[in-house]
């Protein structure tokens, strides 16, 4: 502009000029200031960078968020000197590069929105959160001259979000197993990656030694290298310290940073220290995993190549998760000691094979009620008394441990009682008996059977009636009798026949006719008459198999009550059982037979 | 699965004597149910109690149980208790094949 004017410009006019470009140097550097003033006091990060994405301006917040003293030592930084001072990631994980950061994108013409990133610094591994949105600094032509972007930090409003959405989770996929190993892998699941990189949980066992259950990395290939550690640490735990400390006082451990000097510390030998050093611990935190007073064990938290150091906010979720842990753990726990329990009891009230009868087949079905950690229902015992063999077969009403009591109290009963008598409606009137004197209703039916030869004598108490199939003929044998334990004043009779060669008695519960079908319908007796008429001339187990086939073809849903069958097969032309007395036996229960 | 409701059981109170109808079947899935109920009559003012199971269709042996512990019960209370039997054969057949037509206080006339 001046410049025009050339030769003509006067000495005077150099100085004005000078004095005028002062004043604007001056006023530009007033506008700064109150720009500074007013940004400058704004909680938020803001930072201006030119076109080429040099640091112009960056107000106090900026300048300690970015770690930096001044504005001018900013300005001499190489502008991805600071990203590279972070490993920096989206929401969902992602690693964000320089391209990807908004004020860069205005600058290659990119329209940017806002991006929440997450930032963890290499050197202190402090994890922060913030949220990142930019806008372009246009010149008078309306081209972009910089860019300016306010750096918002969301470090506690998204600690505070991931955990409202985290313990829900964790609450949800814990109580969605009741199994046990599988609700100890959902335990170290959850954890990662929300909390750290790694997860272990070790338990405790009877002996207060420790066993590592679960190990969970983001990247299953990891996890084995975590499993060789497994050889190097002890089981049994030192209360004085690390883990053993943790579970013993129930206070976690936070090691902010993991250095050399620790692995070194903690190698037990040369290859201990080089896995220790393959897994990169950079942060690691201890929770305990407590019900009240009681030990269950303690989660283990490792943070590595996400470089992050884990703080007192980790401590607190995680302190949060082993308590919804350690409650899941017991009831899975406690709900597989039950169903342990319950098979091992259901198996106890169960012969566990079926005695060889000379002459005779025997074959049974049970097919318990769907709920594994129910017990009790049915049962069904052979056993030899007196020269003679017994079968009985009966349903205890009520479940649980309380039936499983009282099917005990019934087998013993019939077996003991018939050391002295083998008449199965004495047997049932002893029964009877024993069932009054508890001090709690209780009641069962029972169906008696004894075989001496081919002689089948019965009693039936509130039971379904036993069956006699041969071929081209199925017919009920003997009478109601009332229910065992529930009336007073009441008799059993005993009911004689014999069995011919072929010929099968066939004892069953009526978990078999009361089988449910779709809709409405029962399996029933028709059925069941059906089902083993068609095998009349089968061996005993085939008869059984079909019967247990038929009744689960027909079953719709689940299995609601137990259901028990047994089939005593004469042999075509076999020899009765006279051959297996015990002779002793026998004298026995005669003199007391005839002495009572 | 879920089966539609087995049970229906509603309740008629006269001055000394409520009756409770059941109508359905019975079984461990519905004794429950019919168990609250009676339980909810029994505690209760009326003396009487009449439980009326024309209409069941079906019964097991939970059913049973549940009504020889109703008969102790209600002998203990020294309170007056009677049954009506059921009208289906099946359920008729549980009650005499256990002996429990003869034991309970089934209404003459209505005996199964």
């Amino acid at each position: 502009m001046a410049s025009n004017r050339g030769e003509l410009v006067g000495r005077a006019e150099i100085a004005e000029r000078e004095r005028l470009l002062e004043e604007l140097r001056e006023s530009l550097r007033g506008s700064e200031r109150r720009f500074d003033a007013v940004v400058g006091s704004i909680g938020d990060a803001v930072t201006i960078r030119d076109r080429e994405h040099r640091f112009v301006y960056a107000n106090a917040a900026a300048l300690a968020h970015l770690g930096i003293d001044s504005l001018e030592q900013l300005r001499e930084t190489a502008p991805d000197a600071i990203m590279s001072d972070y490993l920096v990631a989206s929401e969902d994980g992602r690693e964000i590069a320089m391209s990807d950061i908004p004020s860069v994108r205005i600058l290659r013409g990119e329209a940017a929105e806002p991006l929440l990133i997450r930032t963890v610094h290499r050197v202190t591994g402090e994890q922060r959160w913030n949220l990142l949105k930019a806008a372009p600094l246009l010149d008078e032509r309306g081209e972009v001259e910089a860019t300016i972007m306010i750096i918002e930090e969301v470090t506690e409003r998204k600690r505070a979000e991931l955990r409202s959405a985290f313990l829900p989770e964790a609450g949800a996929a814990l109580a969605g197993s009741l199994d046990y190993e599988q609700t100890l892998r959902n335990v170290a699941q959850l954890a990662v990656p929300g909390i750290a990189d790694w997860c272990a949980v070790d338990l405790l066992d009877e002996d207060g030694d420790r066993r590592t259950v679960a190990v969970a990395h983001a990247d299953p290939e990891r996890v084995s290298l975590a499993e060789q550690l497994q050889a190097y640490t002890p089981d049994r735990l030192d209360p004085e310290r690390g883990l053993g400390r943790v579970v013993h006082t129930g206070e976690a451990a936070l090691y902010r940073e993991i250095t050399e000097e620790m692995l070194v510390q903690a190698a037990r030998d040369e290859r201990h220290l080089e896995l220790l050093r393959a897994l990169g611990f950079r942060s690691m935190l201890m929770v305990a995993m407590r019900i009240g007073e009681r030990a269950l064990g303690a989660m283990t938290l490792v943070s590595a190549e996400s470089a992050r150091v884990l703080d007192e906010h980790d401590v607190e979720l995680a302190e949060q998760v082993a308590t919804r842990a350690a409650v899941a753990i017991e009831n899975s726990r406690l709900y597989s000691e039950r169903s342990r329990i319950a098979r091992t009891l259901q198996q106890s009230l169960l012969p566990e094979q079926l005695p060889a009868i000379p002459g005779y087949e025997l074959a049974s079905v049970y097919l318990p009620a769907a709920q594994a950690s129910m017990v009790g229902g049915d049962f069904y015992d052979v056993w030899a008394a007196g020269g003679a063999w017994m079968i009985a077969i009966g349903d205890i009403t009520g479940k649980g441990i309380e039936a499983a009591a009282l099917t005990a109290l019934v087998r013993h009963t019939l077996r003991a009682g018939s050391e002295f008598d083998t008449r199965p409606a004495r047997l049932l009137s002893l029964l009877d008996t024993m069932l009054k004197k508890r001090p709690t209703l209780s009641v069962c039916t029972a169906l008696c059977v004894r075989l001496e030869d081919d002689v089948v004598t019965l009693s039936v108490g509130g039971h379904p009636l036993p069956l006699r199939v041969t071929p081209g003929r199925v017919e009920a044998l003997g009478e109601h009798g009332p229910l065992l334990g529930a009336f007073p004043e009441v008799r059993w009779q005993d009911f004689s026949t014999r069995l011919e060669p072929g010929a099968t008695l066939i004892a069953y519960t009526d978990g078999i006719t009361d089988a449910q079908g779709e809709g409405r319908g029962r399996f029933g007796l028709r059925r069941l008459c059906e089902t083993v008429q068609a095998l009349a001339d089968q061996p005993a187990a085939q008869m059984m198999r079909a019967l247990a086939d038929g009744v689960e073809r027909f079953q719709a849903g689940t299995r609601s009550d137990d259901t028990a069958a047994i089939a005593l097969r004469r042999l075509p032309g076999g020899a009765p059982c006279e051959a297996e007395r015990e002779p002793r036996a026998k004298l026995r229960a005669d003199a007391i037979t005839t002495a009572a | 699965m879920v089966r539609p409701a087995k049970l229906e059981v509603s309740e008629q109170v006269q001055p000394g004597r409520a009756t409770v109808s059941v109508e359905g079947e019975l079984d461990l899935s519905t004794v429950p149910v019919l168990e609250e109920r009676v339980n909810a009559q029994m505690g209760s003012g009326e003396s009487a109690l009449t439980l009326d199971l024309s209409g069941v269709s079906f019964m097991d042996s939970s059913a049973l149980r549940f009504l020889i512990a109703l008969n102790e019960r209600a002998q203990d209370e020294e309170r007056a208790i009677s049954l009506i039997a059921p009208q289906h054969e099946s359920a008729r057949l549980v009650l005499r094949m256990t002996g429990a037509d003869k034991a309970l206080p089934f209404e003459r006339g209505a005996a199964p």
